[in-house]
């Protein structure tokens, strides 16, 4: 008996999560030790940077509270763009089986950074606690909004530089010159509020921006949402989606060959 | 049944096409055990691929309602960094056997793989050989209507070749084969029809002999 292909996709996606969990953090647990270290480094880095440089901090909030909820989303994003990216070449081998799709690995890879982003924000939240940061949230919905949302928006990209790093050998060398400025200008460490009105026009074209600072004005009751576009963000969503999928679904078969 | 229907395959070499096969129209009648022959390059393991759905024609079409292997290769698909235990666990559950069915097939894979150790070492310390090992036991844990075999026989010392050889014997009372082989006496003793591939065309034998002695012909 033959069975459904949504049977076999779950089976398949669930697996490949399995599988990945076993080969990213391997038999060393460094590993997992890594995704907490990561996003933690760089929010000690920044504030000490902030504290030493400029001094003071933003009234009423906890900076470092502030970068983390900034960096997690931005990771998170980071990581399911970039994972996507080469999760064709990377699963290559598995291929063979016809149940494994390369659509799947990309699901996969997502839901692994999503699990592994939860598991990080648990733990930053015990941090934060232990140390008495003030954790209070305006409006929680809108926080795992804009958290879904930014993977989803990952995931889009994800799946069109997928494709498109299958064909062009440099592309994902360009993707990836791309993304080094693009920390700096996503508002990570302050707000579009605190800009220059003339600067605020410029950084604003970053879609990424609009993500962060939804999840900041929505998490920290001094500040606002005023310059969030959901316009903007659902045109960077569904537009590479839209491309995305129709590419893949026309090139899926070379994608196995390849 | 198999039935290939106007199917055209071709690989482009320095912007030259390359045919392996050319409107090629066939079926393979239901419950034979096929050999593949052919030169080395005529497409033999395309063939076998095409027949495993994970190559396709560039025009015409394959289709059957049987279930078929994944082609056992000396490669096979294995991700280097994880066991064979987890490797038979990951195959397991793409194809969703319950708990209980992963570790009959872990117990049988292992034992019949004779890796010893290695059963939980990373894929990538083991030999060519003891990949082949790994991926024919796992087939074996399985079933399918068609085995797709790529000469996945030649490998591994005396006594394996013996074991996998009465393993498959009894496995096709149950299932056929599509065997890509250039050893005569393992055609002969397994398969019963043969098509041989040769200059993009594709010739099919009700008798293994009559491929065999087509593909001595080709040869000289």
């Amino acid at each position: 008996m033959k069975r459904a292909s949504f049977t076999i996709f779950k089976a398949v996606v669930h697996a490949l999560v399995l599988r990945e969990i076993q080969t990213r953090f391997g038999s060393q647990k460094l590993g997992y030790l890594w995704a907490i270290v990561d996003p933690m480094a760089q929010i000690i880095v920044f504030a000490s940077i902030k504290a030493l440089l400029f001094g003071g901090s933003m009234p009423g909030i906890d900076y470092p509270v502030f970068l983390a909820t900034g960096f997690l989303a931005y990771d998170l994003f980071k990581h399911i763009t970039l994972r996507s990216m080469d999760a064709f070449k990377a699963n290559k081998g598995l291929f063979v089986y016809k149940q494994v799709k390369p659509f799947d690995t990309l699901v996969a890879r997502t839901i692994i950074e999503v699990l592994i982003t939860s598991v990080a924000t648990t733990i930053f939240l015990c941090i934060g606690l232990y140390f008495g940061f003030d954790l209070e949230v305006k409006d929680l919905n809108m926080v795992i909004l804009g958290f879904l949302w930014i993977a989803l928006f990952g995931f889009s990209l994800g799946i069109l530089f997928a494709v498109l790093a299958t064909f062009y050998e440099n592309f994902a060398k360009i993707i990836r010159l791309i993304f080094m400025p693009l920390m700096f200008v996503s508002a990570l460490f302050y707000t579009v509020e605190s800009l220059p009105p003339i600067a605020r026009d410029f950084i604003l074209l970053n879609p990424v921006i609009h993500f962060i600072e939804l999840i900041h004005g929505s998490y920290f009751p001094e500040l606002e949402t005023t310059y969030v576009d959901f316009t903007y963000m659902t045109f960077w969503t569904l537009i590479p989606l839209y491309f995305g999928l129709w590419l893949y679904k026309r090139s899926e078969q070379k994608i196995v060959m390849s | 049944m198999i039935v290939l229907e106007n199917v055209t395959k071709y690989f482009k070499v320095k912007n030259e096409k390359r045919y392996i096969l050319k409107n090629t129209t066939l079926t393979i009648p239901e419950g034979v055990n096929l050999g593949i022959l052919g030169r080395n390059g005529a497409g033999k393991s395309t063939l076998l691929r095409m027949l495993g759905g994970i190559d396709f024609p560039n025009s015409g079409r394959i289709y059957s309602d049987k279930k078929f292997s994944w082609p056992m290769g000396l490669a096979g698909g294995f991700q280097g960094s994880m066991t064979g235990r987890q490797n038979v666990k990951f195959v397991c559950r793409i194809f969703g056997k319950s708990q209980e069915e992963i570790q009959e097939a872990i117990a049988f894979v292992q034992e019949f793989s004779e890796l010893g150790k290695y059963f939980d070492m990373p894929i990538k310390t083991y030999s060519s050989g003891m990949r082949s090992r790994l991926s024919f036991g796992l087939s074996l844990a399985f079933d399918f209507d068609y085995l797709l075999i790529d000469e996945t026989l030649s490998v591994g010392d005396k006594h394996f070749k013996d074991k996998s050889k009465k393993a498959l014997m009894k496995k096709i009372e149950k299932s056929n084969i599509l065997l890509v082989s250039h050893a005569m006496p393992t055609l002969r003793e397994l398969c019963d029809a043969g098509v041989v591939v040769h200059n993009g065309t594709m010739h099919y034998f009700d008798n293994i002999e009559d491929a065999i002695k087509e593909y001595n012909r080709i040869n000289q």
